[in-house]
């Protein structure tokens, strides 16, 4: 999300799932749709049918996607941006790229200032700092004219425009050096190649499926950039039947994301204040971005009305424009401060954190380094935890789990609060999917026994915490206090009311916003995400919407729920039409000019721009068009650069020197432990299955009946080698833990030839553990994944790791 | 006792009414399965599916009984020079001229290729029948032993029917006071001179 | 059970009852569309109130290695090299509901395996016995017994949902539209276009499997090699076995002959020939 966040303007998906099946090509990378996605990836199933669209799967195993895919290419885990970045080159050199595409809607034509540069021998861009191991990204930015514009060359000819630069640094991703980084043959890539550009030309509409196989690496905001990239050059994004689609694992991690889930931003992506913005200006003036071209409409922009109201919405009354908002009392982040996954947990095995709160997660299972948490949560004095199930993080202090640690259950300390939860089906509200289609749905069934819907345990924790302040006082009592905790049954808030609060009303009518455009900064307005604005209005509910009318014939279904931008349902669609505002694919349109306004699907655009104004298309960024080069934004270089997993079999074929990803953060507890390719020669993935989601259905007597227990997919080769039958016991060890369970000896995944040698490569699903049905013989995946983050994202290299394998006997 | 000796020992008649209701049942049962003109017969045996389980453990309890008569009749059951001749002649038997037939033993051929018959009759229903009893237990890749399980116990079902309807009406209709010395064990002199005279001279 | 929709009854001389007039329903199956997910193993399971089984891995995706009494679904899943190229191929595997059922021509329990007029063959556990011979007489192997209740059990192709208008389960579970259901005509004509198309993206043996030596089937298969339908655990031209066919009908009608005969041969015989007479 990182990484689309600062390509294109919004971190998701730029499509929709129902716009898939107008896609010509559609490549499957870093996902196994089929498998992960199975209702999803009905659409597409329906393009290959309907018009015979071509399905490529590029993956480290042949997997159900691959199943039914074109063609398929096997590479080694961890080796997705060098196919990427030779993708890009095959485009560039063969002159499959959208050229006026490139040109109107891009970065391409803007000039780099003088002083950037790239190492290839070192694989260092300008500004690095060995002592600091972090770049000053001072030079990389934009030759600025004297208003502070970005210098351009439309002609895209001048040696330091984005164009040529990067036409240069990915010349060295030739088919066969893409081969000998992933270990594929080049004719297979080339072949690939051949299938995924053809969608350059304006009358083919090209889509890329993706998944947690590139956001589970430590470069995966540099190899997400890197499909983008590709998309951009094919002219795919604000098409219909193109896009980069990032199709997200739980239902609502999208509405997660877009509220402010993440520690780093508050709801609607903005960022949160940080220690040093004491006053709202500083804040506003720090987060709020500046137009890079002079017809840039730089959204982002309108960040104060946005901040203004969501203040409005947390402290209400207490919030005027006399006390900055309240501002000065909403909590900030210290300087220099990650409190991401990995972090957390850092932190919390160094003992600077009391108590922890788990909603609906399960850390001890799904985090990496399974034992590092471990250790971690031993040291906190108390511990929440609300789920469906007793799970292996309620019960982490078990004799036969504790044990992984070394520990016995009279060692923990901690106190432990399982509160039963209601699930999903159990409790009203709305999910966001990948299609940032926010659909409200409705109560199944009453939750069982004591179990409680997470507001009223949330309401109830906050009240308790509101009556102790009240009674006995203690630091910063002001938002706690001035929470504006309006609903009309505080211990268990009604989630429509909750809808409306996050959409948003005007305070001086007390009608709900129809749009995010209605928002002021002189706290007139109250919204608690300005980016859901539209989705409750004075229509009422739009989440609640179930028409199928299609007028467009697109798959579009304007009517049905309510899609946040503005009910777009293709972002950056601008991009569907010519300089002249006509439709690059006549068959195909999304938006065109009639002279007077935008028309089709809501324009991602102001709506009565006409062509000839040439108002960037990008309207979330300073630029007004999209990014090939990035400037800033993240930690590792602008463009974006094969860097090795943490734990590797291979040195870096472009510069050994520089194997890995130099922004990494190497971790220190006694678990954070690396291996290497002599004692750890095989590389090793983690996924899931169709059959269970995550540590949840092993409860299940059916899921556990498809897939009852934790196995491991060797190749027949590698099999042959170790003297492994299927269904034989094995033994899977890295340099953090190991873990037994049966061999699935297959002809799905294939020794590679990678550095000039024959490299193994395993993998299996995350399903299992301790508490569950059936055999749960504690084979937790995690016990074996390292705790190595990407720099901009923070997500864990679950994909590409090292590990050895035995056969138990 | 005034000239009536026993021809079968309690035991014996035991064990072949033991056979002989044994066998009826499968008979029943069998019939009912074999045709739906006749599935009627499984009212009497309390329903098709109480039929179902039982028919087996009474081919189990039939074959058993057919090894246990094996084992005491053994030598009265072998096929000699003598039956041979009688088979050949077996025409006059059945026109009942015995006068003219070889002189029978304990039992004569027709009745000693009739136990023959049901031996290895039951032999072949038992095992044609194990397959068709636990289907389930029999893998898909073997199936062609099912199908040579149905030709195999339905033909032999026929042959010993076949056989077992001669057996009744000769042992009630036909050969008079054969019927009674099953049951009560016993047969006149005269009897036994006339169907089973070598057997006679043995006895006195 | 719904008398006049009744085309066929098993183990029943009388004719069958049914006079209402239904097209004949199949399912579709497009084995090139499947992913081999299994929302239709367990939806299946879910609407017929069937236990989930405990099961064990054995080195493979697929749930068991076969039906069950309690699994009347199951994705077969097969990994090859083939064409040149690596293929793991996916096929539902359920009840066929052949045209000319050899269950329901094996089963000797009257009523216990019917066929309606809309050409699904449905078990009627209440009148089953448990004799396993529909096990025998399908060329499928998919009626299973289930040892605790000595009844045999099958997909009923929702003959409940079915009768009310709806599709059954499994389609309505499918997510990538590789399950539809219809009219076989329609299913037929589906699956033409479909081996059409597969045929112009270069599988040149594609085929729609519905083969005739069981009258055709209630579920019209596409696969992308119908040349070789063995590859999908699927017999090349299934027939009733040979052994049911001679046992039902030839050797039937000998049979009961010989014991006519034989009943009244000793009749005649007695009144020709009477009692041998023991005093002479």
């Amino acid at each position: 999300m990182a990484s689309l966040a600062a390509t294109f303007g919004r971190g998701a998906m730029t499509n929709g799932w129902t716009d898939i099946r107008n896609a010509d090509v559609i490549l499957a990378m870093g996902g196994n749709p089929a498998e992960n996605h199975p209702v999803g990836f009905r659409f597409v199933m329906e393009a290959r049918r309907e018009h015979g669209a071509q399905l490529v799967s590029v993956d480290p195993r042949f997997n159900r996607t691959s199943a039914v895919a074109d063609h398929f290419t096997q590479i080694r885990a961890g080796s997705d941006t060098a196919f990427l970045a030779g993708l890009i080159h095959y485009a560039l050199s063969h002159d499959r790229y959208q050229a006026e595409y490139v040109r109107l809607f891009t970065n391409a034509t803007f000039l780099v200032k003088e002083g950037y540069g790239f190492n290839e021998g070192e694989g260092l861009f300008t500004g690095w700092d060995a002592r600091k191991k972090a770049y000053d990204k001072s030079t990389w930015n934009y030759e600025l004219d004297a208003q502070g514009f970005a210098k351009v060359d439309p002609a895209m000819e001048h040696p330091r425009s984005v164009f040529q630069l990067m036409k240069k640094f990915y010349s060295r991703y030739t088919p066969e050096m893409v081969a000998r980084i992933c270990g594929c043959k080049a004719e297979d890539f080339v072949k690939a190649a051949g299938i995924i550009t053809s969608s350059y030309t304006p009358d083919r509409a090209g889509t890329i499926l993706y998944a947690l196989g590139w956001t589970h690496h430590s470069f995966s905001v540099q190899l997400i950039h890197a499909a983008a990239m590709l998309q951009l050059l094919l002219g795919n994004i604000g098409i219909a039947g193109g896009g980069l689609n990032a199709l997200r694992g739980h239902a609502n991690i999208q509405g997660g994301t877009d509220c402010g889930v993440g520690y780093h931003n508050l709801p609607g992506y903005i960022p949160i204040p940080k220690a040093d913005h004491q006053t709202l200006r500083q804040f506003l003036d720090a987060v709020t971005p500046k137009a890079l071209r002079p017809n840039s409409m730089n959204f982002w922009s309108n960040t104060p009305k946005f901040v203004v109201s969501q203040l409005k919405a947390y402290y209400g009354a207490a919030a005027v424009s006399g006390n900055e908002f309240a501002y000065r009392d909403h909590p900030r982040l210290p300087a220099g401060e990650n409190w991401s996954w990995a972090y957390i947990f850092d932190h919390m095995h160094e003992g600077r954190m009391e108590g922890f709160f788990s909603f609906g997660m399960n850390p001890v299972s799904n985090g990496p380094n399974s034992r590092k948490v471990l250790g971690a949560l031993a040291r906190l004095k108390w511990l929440v935890v609300a789920e469906n199930f007793e799970q292996e993080t309620a019960a982490f202090w078990r004799a036969d789990i504790i044990e992984l640690i070394g520990k016995k259950p009279a060692d923990i300390a901690t106190e432990v609060f399982l509160l039963p939860a209601a699930n999903f089906a159990e409790k009203d509200g709305t999910f966001t999917n990948s299609a940032r289609w926010i659909q409200w749905k409705w109560k199944a069934v009453d939750p069982p026994g004591e179990a409680k819907p997470d507001e009223e345990i949330i309401a109830r924790v906050f009240l308790k915490v509101r009556e102790l302040y009240e009674k006995e006082g203690g630091k910063a009592p002001e938002p706690v206090k001035h929470l504006n905790w309006w609903y009309s049954n505080p211990a268990r808030p009604s989630l429509e009311e909750v809808a409306r609060e996050i959409n948003g009303w005007s305070l001086k009518s007390g009608q709900q916003l129809a749009k995010f455009a209605d928002l002021e900064a002189d706290g007139s307005t109250l919204s608690g995400n300005w980016l859901y604005t539209g989705m409750y209005t004075e229509a009422g509910n739009l989440t609640q919407r179930r028409s199928t009318a299609d007028p467009g014939g697109l798959g579009a279904f304007p009517q049905w729920a309510y899609n946040w931008p503005a009910n777009r349902r293709i972002m950056y669609n601008r991009c569907s039409a010519d300089g002249q505002g006509k439709p690059w694919d006549a068959a195909r349109p999304v938006i065109r000019w009639n002279g007077e306004k935008w028309t089709g699907d809501v324009p991602d655009y102001k709506a009565d721009s006409p062509p000839e104004a040439a108002l960037g298309p990008f309207i979330m960024l300073p630029e007004g068009v999209a990014r090939f080069f990035v400037p800033g934004q993240f930690a590792e270089g602008p463009f974006t650069e094969h860097y090795e997993p943490a734990e590797s079999p291979v040195e870096n074929a472009l510069h050994p020197r520089q194997s890995a990803n130099p922004a990494v953060h190497r971790f220190g507890t006694e678990w954070d432990k690396l291996g290497g390719a002599g004692e750890f020669p095989i590389v090793c993935t983690t996924y899931r299955l169709t059959e269970h989601f995550h540590y949840w259905t092993k409860n299940n007597p059916y899921n556990m009946q498809l897939q009852p227990e934790f196995f491991v997919e060797i190749s027949e080769e590698l099999a042959k080698e170790k003297g492994i039958a299927g269904g034989d016991r094995v033994r899977i060890t890295s340099a953090r833990g190991s873990i037994e369970g049966k061999a699935m000896v297959t002809k799905r995944i294939r020794p590679m030839q990678v550095g000039g040698r024959t490299v193994h490569q395993i993998g299996f699903p995350i399903h299992w553990g301790f508490l569950g049905r059936g055999k749960q013989l504690g084979s937790l995946a995690n016990l074996v994944t390292p705790t190595v983050v990407d720099p901009n994202s923070f997500a864990p290299e679950y994909k590409g790791f090292l590990v050895k394998l035995e056969k138990v006997s | 006792m005034s000239g009536r000796i026993l021809r079968y020992t309690l035991h014996e008649r035991l064990i072949h009414w033991v056979a002989g209701f044994a066998f009826v049942y499968l008979l029943v049962s069998g019939l009912a399965f074999y045709s739906p003109r006749l599935y009627w017969l499984v009212n009497p045996l309390g329903g098709g599916q109480t039929a179902r389980a039982w028919h087996p453990w009474a081919g189990v309890l039939f074959t058993a009984v057919c090894v246990w008569m094996y084992r005491i009749w053994r030598g009265d059951m072998a096929i000699s020079e003598q039956d041979r001749a009688w088979r050949k002649a077996i025409g006059r038997y059945v026109r009942n001229q015995d006068k003219d037939l070889p002189p029978a033993g304990r039992f004569n051929a027709g009745q000693k290729y009739f136990f023959w018959l049901m031996f290895w009759g039951g032999f072949l229903l038992l095992a044609s029948g194990a397959v068709l009893w636990f289907p389930e237990r029999i893998p898909w890749s073997l199936r062609s032993l099912r199908y040579a399980a149905v030709l195999i116990h339905v033909s032999a079902a026929l042959a010993t029917i076949g056989g077992f309807i001669i057996h009744v009406y000769m042992g009630t209709a036909v050969v008079r006071g054969g019927f009674t010395s099953i049951v009560r064990g016993e047969v006149t002199r005269e009897w036994a001179r006339a169907h089973h005279p070598l057997w006679l001279n043995e006895k006195e | 059970m719904k008398t006049l929709e009744l085309k066929r009854v098993s183990a029943t001389a009388a004719p069958a009852p049914g006079v209402r007039e239904q097209a004949t329903v199949s399912k579709y199956i497009d084995t090139t569309s499947c992913i081999g997910c299994k929302a239709c193993e367990v939806a299946c399971q879910e609407w017929n109130d069937l236990p989930a089984e405990t099961t064990v891995q054995l080195g493979t995706y697929q749930t068991l290695p076969e039906l069950t009494p309690n699994l009347w679904n199951l994705i077969r899943f097969n990994e090859l090299d083939h064409d040149g190229a690596l293929r793991w191929l996916m096929r539902k595997d359920q009840c066929m509901h052949c045209g000319d059922p050899g269950c329901l021509k094996a089963c000797p329990a009257p009523g216990a395996i019917v066929q309606y007029m809309n050409g699904i063959v449905d078990f009627n556990q209440e009148a089953c016995i448990g004799c396993g011979y529909c096990m025998t007489g399908c060329p499928f192997n998919i009626p299973k017994l289930n040892q605790k209740t000595q009844r045999v059990y099958k997909c009923t192709l929702c003959s409940d949902r079915v009768s009310v208008g709806l599709e059954p389960a499994c389609i309505k579970a499918c997510p990538t539209g590789c399950l539809q259901f219809g009219t076989k005509t329609q299913m037929l004509d589906l699956a033409g276009k479909r081996v059409a198309q597969l045929k112009g993206q270069g599988f040149e043996h594609a085929a729609v499997y519905d083969p005739p030596g069981v009258g055709g089937t209630g579920v019209v298969t596409v696969l992308a090699y119908g040349d070789q339908p063995e590859l999908y655990a699927l017999p090349k031209d299934p027939t009733i076995p040979l052994a049911v066919r001679i046992w039902k009908t030839p050797l039937k009608w000998l049979g009961s002959l010989a014991m006519t005969f034989g009943v009244v041969g000793t009749v005649l015989h007695y009144l020709r020939y009477g009692a041998k007479k023991a005093e002479e």
